[in-house]
């Protein structure tokens, strides 16, 4: 019987996603030998037309990471789910848009207005800025279009199974290789990793108290967080409770606390608002009543940039998106 | 969490009624509001209300639903805190106010959020509020 083939792409991602199929280690043999890889444009060499030439539905499964922010992307991610059973998408970027969604704080006008000419390392006297078409020599030279706004990979294209994280690790990406190789899934749409927070799963939970109150926020950099300890307890925002456990409590074995990538449990449609919710319940607990509307003032003024950290990895997925977005501009 | 009768949308899309949902508390000021609303006319011309069981027990993502689908403003009525049976409108205090901070960033001006205190018997006051609220965000226009 034929191998089935799979094929890996990357959109808007940093490229770890990459490096979290390599770090399968010796067990990424088990898996190259038992499937016939289609597509990877970062370690093989097969082009666009490669792909197009196999028949529509044919590729198994498609692993495709990062965010949605190009033309091409989009154009390849189309294709690819064009030819594919599965799709897959691979990594907080396509799941929830990741760290290049918080470009969406922004639109394609001021980010080219800082990048390619305020950014003070530019030196762009014209003030040029990237074309979709352009003739030099008398030569037309085209560029894929930098949409105004950071997609998720399901906001562009239908999407079977998600795998979350930044990266995901091993064990859950060898765990949805071989669901997949064995056809022992989920039903559609699901996130393949444990549906718990990550507070049940976290070695510092013993140390949560029953009760957490805040009466002030520390950012990381500003103390020596006892690795012993819950940082929640400590004063240090930590996403755990709104966060799907699954990474192996990666920054938590590190000594920080979460950031949220593994996106939230299931139910939940904005893990911001849940992040949120929580913070603001233990913030002050203690004491509540007596405290006057300036004293929770600034007590809330602590915590910096909040839309930024609630969103931290899932600003494109989120209900608001944000207005441009959501008037379709 | 139950949706009244009068939760359906307000009046239609074209009319430049701003839309504007009301959230309140079902122990205090729900009744009185309700009542002093009898004779206002049509239904649909009032600002949908959402009856909560406690301001405490309105979760942070149905405010940003709200405006998702379309809401010019979300306007909640809580009894005031230590008039509260369950103290959360303490918490609600909290998340009122790190909502309001978090709206910015995301495309929807702060203004268009409100939390009120108002007491078993003050609808008339509640009544007033909401008119006023409605008018700051009938200014802002839509979404
Ligand atoms: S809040 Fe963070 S540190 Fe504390 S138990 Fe949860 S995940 Fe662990
Ligand atoms: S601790 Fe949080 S941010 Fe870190 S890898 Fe795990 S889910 Fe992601």
């Amino acid at each position: 019987m034929a191998k089935p083939k799979v094929a890996f792409y990357w959109c808007a991602s940093c490229g770890g996603c990459e490096e979290a199929v390599v770090d399968l280690a010796e067990d990424i043999l088990a898996v190259v030998g038992a499937v016939d890889i289609v597509f990877w444009p970062v370690a093989l060499d097969f082009k666009k037309s490669d792909v197009e030439a196999h028949e529509d539905g044919s590729v198994a499964v498609s692993f495709i990471n990062g965010a949605v922010r190009t033309s091409e992307q989009e154009e390849m991610v189309k294709l690819l789910r064009r030819k594919s059973g599965l799709v897959v998408a691979f990594g907080s970027c396509a799941h929830l848009g990741g760290i290049p969604g918080l470009a969406n704080f922004h639109d394609r006008k001021s980010i080219f207005e800082r990048v390619y000419k305020e950014a003070p390392s530019n030196a762009n006297p014209g003030g040029v800025l990237p074309q979709t078409q352009t003739t030099v020599d008398g030569k037309e030279l085209t560029l894929p279009e930098f949409h105004d706004t950071v997609r998720t990979l399901d906001q562009v294209i239908d999407v079977d199974y998600y795998l979350p994280g930044c990266a995901p690790p091993p064990d859950l990406i060898l765990g949805a290789v071989t669901a997949i190789l064995e056809g022992k899934l989920p039903e559609k749409g699901a996130v393949l990793a444990p549906d718990k927070s990550l507070c049940d799963t976290c070695p510092l939970n013993d140390s949560k108290p029953e009760k957490v109150s805040l009466a002030e926020f520390k950012r990381p950099h500003q103390i020596l967080a006892d690795p012993e300890k819950c940082y929640l307890a400590q004063g240090l925002i930590c996403h755990g409770p709104a966060t799907r456990s699954g990474c192996g409590e990666r920054c938590i074995n590190a000594n920080m606390p979460c950031r949220g990538c593994f996106g939230p449990t299931k139910g939940v449609r904005d893990q911001g608002a849940k992040i949120l919710s929580f913070l603001a319940s233990i913030a002050g607990l203690e004491g509540e009543e007596k405290m006057t509307d300036e004293e929770v003032g600034r007590l809330i003024g602590q915590i910096d940039d909040p839309a930024g950290l609630f969103y931290f990895y899932s600003l494109p997925a989120s209900l608001l998106k944000r207005k441009n977005l959501r008037q379709g501009a | 969490m139950g949706v009244t009768t009068e939760g359906k949308p307000a009046a239609e899309e074209k009319s430049l009624r701003p839309k504007v949902l009301v959230f309140c508390c079902n122990w205090s000021t729900y009744p009185g509001f309700q009542l002093s609303r009898l004779g206002e006319g049509d239904e649909g011309d009032r600002e949908p209300i959402i009856i909560t069981m406690c301001t405490g027990r309105l979760d942070p993502e149905l405010i940003l639903e709200a405006f998702s689908r379309g809401a010019w403003g979300v306007f909640v009525a809580g009894c005031p805190p230590d008039e509260c049976e369950h103290n959360g409108n303490y918490k609600t205090r909290r998340r009122i106010l790190l909502l309001k901070k978090t709206l910015g960033p995301l495309g929807v001006e702060p203004e268009r959020l409100a939390l009120e205190w108002v007491s078993t018997g003050e609808s008339a006051k509640l009544a007033k509020l909401v008119g006023d609220f409605t008018a700051r965000v009938a200014q802002l226009g839509p979404l």
